[in-house]
């Protein structure tokens, strides 16, 4: 069984100007005190042609870890728009949350972004180049898709035989129904997602 | 028989291998493979029993799901006595659950399935050992032992009690062990494996008892499970998958001699579950037919890969009922409901199937008091002791009972704390940890949070501990997926709780549920024993109400932090140790003179101690009357010596009576000479009002009551006076000097230097006690008198510096022992678990000021736990029953009712069910009346029969006295219709 356990992430400051920082409050419970720290990432998803375009926004050691629950406010920068296929800033991508202990990923977090304008003239007629000061981002916090995998939590030197411990990302996550082409490879769009269809 | 599949219950789809439904009948579990994971599920027993309430959509169906196992689970077990749940998986872990209390639905983050969790499971224990699959586990009887058994070819056997603690690990299997199964009995284990050979172990040396071959020789491995069973009288062990003419069967092993004689044969394929019926039956008479004394016999069903299941019952030939093609997969497991009408069946499928029998066709089962008399016949040892443990089992028979039941788990389940105190408790705790909110600290988290470069240059943020582990209970919903936004009353969500944790109901420790907040800017503390510190910092938090004791506060104590004043010298002698050097040297000197007259002793000794003198002046003067909080008043008076010593003659002085208001009483001395008497004068002034008077000799004591008004002059007169000024009664001429005088409504004592004592009641002029000695109490001792007190209905308290405290009983005319420091009852009685947090602020009352920090001793002693049991239990009660007899004495009503309430549930913890049924006899009285009854309806002026209508909800908390509850809850009934 995982040592740490996730029991909430919070997506604070959402919706907000796409040049905003990410700010997600995480909560999770360990079950013994760990003797190293956890390394937390936050990747933006730039498109979802490739992982090329995927973006560290930032990495941050969490430590140190006694058992009991704790929690965190993770802050990382937008991302870097030049970074960012022109396509793509406008609609449905996706941000994740990972978190490594001893170099092994245990857990993914996804949620999905949506970028729009908030004119609705710029809405109906986007312009070529992408208004980054008049985007905004909405992450549905609602609905996280998170992924688990084993590790080995005592020691890294011994290596997983397990094959879930694979990282699945991002081909675990299957591409979406709705928005063909488009949309990051990301589980099923929710029902109550935002209108990208 | 009627048969239902509850489509509801159901993994996804996925398998479900294993299925255990509560000793308590209400929810059971199911284990198997979740989405990525393994997932143990906790189901609502109820709509699987009734069709309104399946229908009913408040009633939840699933309460609780658990995806902590990361792979499939094999096995999920409840403990008998039904607090916690273990699971075995495919992760090679088994996993122990237990119930948290908390309010509220959550989900698990990040599930697809938006089902919230009704009830809250948490993994309390993970053990670690095997090293592949564990198949199956299993409680020992009385839940001593935890099993476990995996493909690794071992057996674990955990020390339930000392969890994850290793007990012995049984190794001899050369396969898989896939099944295990305790001796009801206690006495063996017994396992089956795919090595063909199924294996009994003894509990005792957990030595190999025998290793059954035989019947397994022909079987392939290729069911997943092999679950075996004992039946309930211990007499037959029947075995999963055995072959017999190259035919499924399911062994019959025999315990006497481990015979394997009998199986049951006919189903098609392996038979991977075996599983007895909890009850043992007896043929049910029909109307009209003679009685005939039939054997007893048990029921026994078998779950096959063949997908059918049959029932059998020892008693017949032929299996009762199979039914077939119940499932599209193999059957994985089988329990049964305690009443052993009911049966839950899981399937490979992803399935489960309930099947409801009736009494016609199984039998009348026997109660727990036939089958232990079945035990005690066949192994000489009854099972009692599992009484306890199957209470859960003990049907209701009396509604009143049940609403107390409901009402005691209601109040387990969402308020925490057992018998808890007002529930506005709850939320004025929650809100205020270490003075800041969870929602607070949300708020601020990102600016507060610490965050450091590490050496590499990269962030690294020391997180925020919000609850530290084994707090008992936390729960993931106190966090939704809410941020906080501003305005947003989030509170709701975010309400920690406090609880006493349910299981340890025995140890009534106070804990934060949700732990506390460590202010940001210290630095985390590590893990301690939680209880102390939070039942510590329980005080200290602004707006707790429910400290748990107010412990440790000596009267004396009190008098000093409630005196206004403060002089320094009164906190050294509040100090007993310092009372006593002091006191030393008087004693020996008045032995010496023991014939002399008093008052010559006392004025040789102010020569030589002048010391001594000041000191009493001191607390003379700082003392304080506190007469509207219903505390007696009291007047501490350090008295020295079978001959007591006087307070010395002061020019002037003045007290503080408290009564409504804040009264003082000034003393003026020899204020004027009037043809040659020398006048004194006593002022009394209460709101501006005053009056005074003069009287011809020095005062030397002067004390007040909220009735009346005393002083003593140095002639050896006691005037005593209305708070108006007006004399009562003529000056009383004493027969000695006064040593101290005290005054408590109408009530008026004194005790002189003769050490003899009188009090008197001046409204209806009446002598209570009259010049009795204080020779029996001191004589012997080298104790003196180390204060004295009037109680509110007139008992006059004395405390020796030997920390024991005596009254006086005037209608006996006895000094009686109400408190000894000393005692070493009080150091070992352990009645913590009897105490609710009401009791704890409760206990007010002379008794509670004369012994003080005793309690806390108690506390502590118990701690130590060095006594056995039942020596502690012994002490406890004596201890209990001492408090009873010594607040009755002091005629203090108040904790009359305070003991009483905690010693009838300590007795109904203990299980002493003489005592209590003699305490109900006395509380209820002649249910006729009689002349020849010399009952009293009343004690201390509460009424004997409310006392027990207090009470009888305490013993309805026991399942075990339920007779006892209906017989005296009826004849109360009966009563209150007269």
């Amino acid at each position: 069984m995982a040592k740490v356990q996730v029991l909430n992430v919070a997506v604070l400051d959402n919706p907000s100007p796409f040049g905003n920082p990410f700010q997600f409050e995480v909560t999770f419970e360990c079950m013994e005190d760990l003797p190293e720290d956890l390394e937390w990432k936050i990747i933006y998803v730039g498109s979802a042609e490739s992982e090329e375009y995927d973006q560290t926004l930032d990495s941050v050691l969490v430590g140190p870890v006694p058992a009991g629950r704790h929690m965190f406010v993770f802050q990382a920068d937008a991302p870097n728009t030049g970074l960012i296929p022109e396509s793509d800033a406008v609609g449905v991508t996706v941000v994740l949350i990972t978190c490594t202990y001893r170099g092994q990923e245990f857990i993914r977090i996804g949620y999905y972004v949506n970028n729009e304008y908030m004119d609705t003239e710029l809405r109906e007629n986007p312009p070529l180049k992408p208004d980054y000061g008049q985007l905004q981002r909405n992450i549905l916090a609602s609905n996280p898709r998170v992924t688990r995998f084993h590790i080995n939590w005592e020691g890294c030197a011994e290596k997983m035989e397990d094959s879930e411990n694979v990282d699945p990302a991002p081909n675990a996550m299957l591409p979406p129904s709705c928005t063909p082409g488009k949309a990051p490879p990301l589980g099923l769009v929710p029902d109550n997602s935002m209108d990208c269809l | 028989m009627k048969l239902l599949k509850p489509s509801w219950v159901n993994h996804n789809g996925k398998p479900i291998f294993s299925v255990d439904i509560h000793p308590d009948g209400t929810k059971f579990a199911t284990g198997g493979q979740g989405e990525d994971s393994g997932k143990v599920v906790i189901w609502n027993m109820a709509p699987v029993l009734r069709e309104e309430d399946e229908k009913n959509e408040n009633i939840p169906k699933l309460l609780c799901q658990m995806d902590n196992h990361l792979a499939c689970v094999n096995c999920v077990r409840w403990s008998n006595n039904g607090l916690y749940l273990a699971s075995g998986g495919d992760d090679k872990l088994v996993m122990v659950w237990k119930r948290a209390a908390f309010i509220g639905p959550s989900t698990v983050f990040g599930s697809s399935s938006k089902l919230a969790n009704v009830e809250q499971w948490r993994c309390v224990m993970i053990l670690r050992n095997h090293t592949g699959d564990v198949m199956d586990v299993a409680w020992s009887p009385h839940d001593v032992w935890l099993a476990s058994c995996s493909v690794d070819n071992t057996i674990v056997i955990w020390n339930a009690r000392k969890f994850p603690e290793i007990v012995m690990t049984l190794k001899g299997h050369t396969g898989l062990v896939k099944g295990l199964t305790w001796d009801p009995v206690g006495k063996y284990i017994a396992s089956q494996a795919d090595d063909h050979s199924l294996k009994v172990w003894r509990t005792m040396d957990w030595q190999m008892e025998t290793n059954i071959t035989k019947p397994f020789s022909e079987c392939g491995g290729t069911t997943h499970v092999l679950r075996l069973s004992w039946s309930p009288d211990g007499q037959y062990l029947v075995s999963a998958h055995a072959m017999n003419n190259s035919g499924p069967t399911a062994q019959i092993i025999e315990r006497d001699g481990w015979k394997t004689n009998m199986d049951f044969v006919g189903h098609r394929k392996a038979v991977t579950v075996v599983k007895f019926n909890p009850k043992i039956f007896k043929k049910k008479q029909k109307n009209g037919s003679t009685p005939k004394p039939s054997c007893p016999y048990c029921c026994c069903a078998v779950g096959s890969k063949d997908r059918s299941l049959s029932v059998w019952l020892t008693s017949l030939k032929r299996p009762l009922v199979v039914i077939h093609d119940l499932f599209d997969k193999s059957i994985m497991d089988i329990t049964w409901t305690l009443n052993g009408l009911g049966l839950l069946v899981c399937s490979m499928d992803g399935t489960v199937a309930f099947l409801d029998f009736s009494q016609d066709e199984l039998g009348d089962p026997l109660n727990e008091e036939e089958k232990n008399a079945i035990h005690q016949n066949i192994y000489g040892k009854s099972l009692a002791i599992t009484m306890e443990s199957h209470l859960s089992s003990t049907i209701i028979e009396n509604p009143e009972m049940l609403k107390y039941q409901q009402e005691r788990q209601g109040n387990q389940n969402p308020n925490g704390a057992q018998g808890s105190g007002p529930e506005n408790q709850t939320p004025k705790l929650t809100n205020v940890l270490n003075g800041e909110s969870l929602e607070d600290i949300r708020k601020n988290l990102l600016k507060k949070q610490v965050e450091t470069r590490t050496a590499d240059g990269r962030r690294r943020i020391t997180p925020l501990c919000i609850a530290q582990l084994d707090t008992g209970d936390f729960s993931p919903a106190l966090f939704n997926s809410v941020p906080i936004l501003p305005g947003s009353s989030a509170s709701t969500q975010l309400t920690p709780q406090i609880s006493s944790d349910s299981s340890t109901a025995n140890s009534l420790v106070y804990m934060y549920v949700t732990s506390y907040f460590p202010a940001l800017s210290q630095p985390m503390e590590p893990m301690k024993a939680l209880d102390s510190r939070f039942t510590e910092r329980s005080k200290a938090t602004p707006g707790v109400t429910s400290v748990p004791l107010t412990i440790g506060i000596t009267p004396l104590d009190r008098v000093k932090d409630s005196s206004s004043v403060k002089e320094p010298k009164v906190k050294d002698e509040t100090s007993s140790d310092s009372e006593d050097k002091i006191m030393a040297k008087p004693l020996s000197m008045a032995k010496r003179k023991g014939e002399m007259e008093g008052a010559e002793v006392v004025e040789k000794r102010k020569k030589g101690r002048p010391r001594k003198d000041s000191f009493i002046r001191t607390h003379v003067m700082s003392v304080r009357i506190k007469d509207k909080t219903k505390e007696p008043s009291r007047l501490i008076t350090p008295v020295a010596v079978l001959k007591l010593p006087t307070p010395s003659i002061q020019k002037s002085f003045s007290t503080q009576v408290s009564t409504d208001a804040i009264a003082y009483l000034e003393v003026e001395n020899e204020v004027s000479v009037v043809s040659g008497a020398r006048l004194s004068q006593l002022k009394w002034s209460r709101d501006g009002r005053e009056w005074d008077t003069l009287l011809t000799s020095r005062i030397t004591i002067a004390t007040g009551s909220s009735d009346i008004v005393a002083v003593a002059c140095e002639d050896r007169t006691l005037s005593v006076f209305t708070t108006c000024g007006r004399r009562l009664i003529p000056s009383i001429m004493l027969p000695a000097p006064l040593a101290a005088l005290h005054c408590s409504g109408h009530f008026v004592m004194v005790l002189m230097a003769s050490a003899t004592l009188s009090v008197w009641d001046v409204q209806k002029q009446t002598a209570l006690v009259k010049n009795e000695s204080l020779n029996p109490i001191l004589s012997g001792t080298d104790a003196t008198v180390s204060q004295s007190f009037l109680t509110q209905q007139g008992v006059a308290v004395v405390s020796l510096s030997n920390g024991k405290t005596y009254c006086f009983n005037s209608s006996l005319e006895t000094w009686n022992l109400i408190a000894d420091k000393q005692d070493s009852l009080v150091q070992c009685a352990d009645f913590r678990n009897c105490l609710t947090s009401q009791d704890a602020l409760g206990s007010m009352g002379p008794l509670a000021l004369t012994q003080g920090r005793n309690l806390s001793a108690g506390r502590l002693a118990s701690r130590l736990s060095s006594t056995p049991h039942h020596l502690q239990q012994g002490m406890t009660l004596a201890f209990l029953e001492n408090q009873l007899s010594s607040a009755l004495m002091l005629l203090s009503a108040s904790e009359y009712r305070h003991w009483l309430l905690i010693y009838a549930r300590f007795l109904v913890n203990e299980g002493y069910e003489m005592r209590l049924r003699e305490l109900c006899q006395d509380l209820l009285g002649p249910v006729h009346k009689s002349s020849s009854s010399s009952w009293e309806p009343t004690v201390l002026g509460l009424r004997k029969r409310d006392l027990l209508t207090e009470v009888l909800p305490v013993i309805g908390q026991n399942l075990r006295f339920q007779r006892l509850f209906t017989e005296y809850q009826d004849q109360l009934e009966l009563l209150r219709l007269k």
